[in-house]
């Protein structure tokens, strides 16, 4: 296919109408690489994109301006009970143009489980290792040098030495980089080597077809297999102005566990087993605040460059599933975080730049589930177990010894009401049975789950290749898949997994 | 180590959360509220908030972002200096129906009926700035989810449209967006 490009739906007059081999639903981790595959194979295909085209030049590092532009529900997405927010891209290039360029592989421990209990097949290290090696070298992944590590992340180095925790530096997919400490609002310096940067241009230059703006609202099938797309072009206000009507043997869905799973329920694919939208993780994650005598001035250098991983096993069941990293915000983030308001609040921000933060996610068991809303937005059910709950106490008081341990003078957990202590004997005292949904903000940006991948169609939506089980030529290429959660970042997993089942995309779609 | 705040009136907050969650959930509770008797700015121009709701997110938002030094410190802008409601106002009106209906809804509670589970026999509009925070207090404390979940958001609201603004930048010491690349890189 040739004459691939780059389209902002906005622009476009009338209908778009169009006969493909292949359509991708997404065009973040997951959809860049299908479609970068199946352009490279010599196959027709396009992406859609509900969010902008953005480019370096957009990115203005104002929070005020970049929620609107690059998250779901302008950043306001949460949970149906409003307990977690749930932080997720909109726009070409998908999370991967906000994230904070975190790559880690999915542990084998993990893998190992998905094929013994989850009956996935041909995903073992061994199996994956290809594909890890080849996406690690297309986004230039590397670890963070030490002399790169700002003084949050030194913090969090400091307090696992002076406590004997297992840490270490993380690798990030970032070349060029200017350490302006922008990342999550969008890399204005075009430092981040990500789908926007680095697969979509591949796959246009190979011929496909990028619309932003582009809403795809259902999928059109017969009940067996997949005969395209339909949708809406919407304007620069989000108003739809013209209709989309695809013909494709393929349909890949690459909208994110929330977004794929939302629209496979609204299209009534069939799902005898009740599949389709279960199995949802969020990874979700509390932030802890340590208050220095020294400047720490946390927004600037590159976040998230070392990690705790003391309390974290990949084992199903285990009693130790919290990954510790740091975690900091600008200063509308900040303030919604900080405990209170008026005149304390204002007080505590007085000390912005004397805070270290340190975020406890959970690796989480909690099962969720994934519903199209009657208002077009997708519904989040997800009720934490008891299980995730202690974990996440867990996690907090890991975080606020860590802090205490590299020296901070008081710590703050922001609960409601807000509890304070400056000691680890004080710690040790508190009674954490305080620390539940509601009473302590959470925040999770790694849904997984949703379209899960196995052998056994009563126990999962589609098979080990990708494809549904009931309806051929449907294929998930996002962290849809993930039979559990990976406790840890997903990107590199969901951009894996996207080029290891690619080459069945491929022949299906020559069928 | 400190806990603050604590956990007063129990039975009225339940009772508050009963009332409350009939207030947001129901389909007529907008009927109820009482819209008569509020003025916005002369030439403010409204996005999508009714008068009513202009008012009563500008008193909560003075109070939310309500200064640690008042009256001493002529260098801290006011909520209204930077014009939070304003913001406020245009940011929701870009939201999707079903959270700007919520908002409304949480706005009327807040108005008429978070007053009276915290001992008020009048609109929160119309209480002094020290009894506003007390029933905003008792909001943030609630025994329910769905109103702490409204103050947060609420709040969160309420502190997008503070510290967007250049002027609160320098309260905080925070040096703003780095656009422009420096020799060297920025650190």
């Amino acid at each position: 296919m040739n004459g691939g490009a780059f389209q902002r739906g906005r622009d476009l007059r009338g209908d778009l109408t169009l006969d493909v081999d292949a359509v991708v639903v997404g065009t973040g981790a997951g959809g860049s690489v299908a479609l970068r595959e199946l352009a490279r194979a010599g196959l027709s295909a396009v992406a859609f994109e509900e969010g902008a085209l953005s480019r370096s030049g957009d990115f203005d590092q104002r929070e005020d301006h970049m929620l609107p532009r690059l998250f779901q529900e302008m950043g306001g997405r949460t949970t149906e009970d409003f307990a977690i927010r749930v932080l997720q891209g909109r726009g070409v290039g998908g999370s991967t143009v906000h994230n904070t360029n975190l790559c880690k592989r999915t542990p084998e421990p993990i893998l190992d489980l998905w094929a013994r209990k989850y009956g996935v097949a041909g995903a073992s290290a061994a199996d994956m290792a290809p594909a890890f090696e080849t996406i690690e070298r297309d986004l230039s992944v590397s670890l963070i040098a030490p002399d790169m590590r700002n003084a949050n992340n030194e913090v969090l180095r400091a307090g696992c030495e002076a406590l004997g925790w297992r840490g270490g530096p993380l690798a990030h997919n970032r070349v060029g980089c200017q350490q302006s400490g922008f990342c999550e609002l969008g890399c204005t310096y075009d430092a981040k080597q990500n789908a926007l940067k680095v697969l979509l241009p591949h796959a246009v230059a190979a011929g496909a077809s990028v619309y932003s703006d582009a809403l795809v609202t259902r999928i059109v099938h017969d009940g067996a297999r997949v005969t395209g797309v339909r949708g809406v072009l919407l304007d620069a206000f989000g108003v739809p102005q013209g209709s989309i009507e695809v013909r494709a043997r393929v349909v890949v869905l690459a909208a994110s566990a929330v977004g794929s799973a939302a629209l496979a329920r609204a299209s009534d694919v069939p799902d005898p087993h009740a599949q389709l939208g279960r199995g949802l993780r969020l990874h979700p994650g509390a932030a802890v605040a340590g208050r220095f005598d020294r400047a720490i001035t946390g927004w600037q250098g590159i976040p998230q460059s070392y990690e705790c991983t003391e309390h974290l096993s990949y084992e199903e069941g285990s009693d130790r599933r919290v990954w510790i990293i740091p975690v900091f915000a600008h200063p509308i983030g900040t303030a919604a975080s900080l405990p209170g308001f008026g005149a304390s609040h204002m007080s505590a921000m007085r000390a912005y730049a004397n805070l270290a933060v340190l975020t406890a996610l959970v690796h989480d068991e909690t099962s969720g589930e994934v519903l199209p809303g009657d208002d077009g937005r997708p519904v989040l059910r997800y009720a934490m177990t008891e299980a995730d709950r202690a974990q996440l106490a867990r996690g907090i008081a890991a975080c606020a010894r860590l802090l205490l341990a590299a020296g901070a003078r008081e710590v703050t957990i922001p609960a409601i009401p807000p509890v304070r202590v400056t000691t680890s004997r004080e710690l040790d005292a508190l009674d954490l049975s305080f620390v539940r949904p509601h009473c302590v903000p959470l925040t999770a940006v790694h849904p997984m789950g949703t379209l899960r991948m196995g052998e056994d169609p009563t126990r999962s939506a589609v098979r080990s290749t990708g494809e549904h089980h009931h309806l051929r030529g449907l294929f998930v290429s996002d962290g849809s898949l993930f039979p559990t959660s990976l406790g840890g970042p997903p990107q590199i997993s969901i951009y894996a997994f996207a080029l290891h089942l690619s080459p069945h995309v491929i022949e299906r779609a020559r069928q | 180590m400190t806990r603050e705040g604590g956990g007063r009136f129990p039975r009225r907050r339940l009772l508050k959360a009963a009332v409350a969650g009939a207030l947001l959930l129901g389909a007529g509770a907008a009927a109820v509220v009482r819209t008569r008797g509020y003025a916005v700015p002369a030439g403010r121009t409204l996005a999508w908030m009714s008068p009513w709701q202009f008012v009563v997110f500008q008193h909560a938002a003075r109070r939310i972002a309500a200064p640690d030094r008042p009256g001493a410190d002529a260098s801290i802008p006011s909520a209204d200096d930077v014009d939070v409601t304003g913001f406020a106002d245009g940011w929701i009106a870009r939201m999707p129906a079903a959270v700007r209906r919520d908002l409304g809804r949480f706005l009327a509670y807040l108005e008429h009926l978070a007053p009276v589970g915290s001992g008020y026999a009048s609109r929160f509009s119309r209480l002094a700035p020290a009894d506003q925070d007390r029933v905003l207090a008792g909001i943030e404390a609630s025994s329910s989810d769905q109103l702490r979940a409204g103050f947060e958001g609420l709040k969160s609201l309420v502190f997008m449209g503070y510290y967007r603004d250049a002027r609160t930048w320098a309260l905080i010491g925070y040096d703003g967006p780095r656009v422009g690349r420096p020799e060297g890189g920025w650190r």
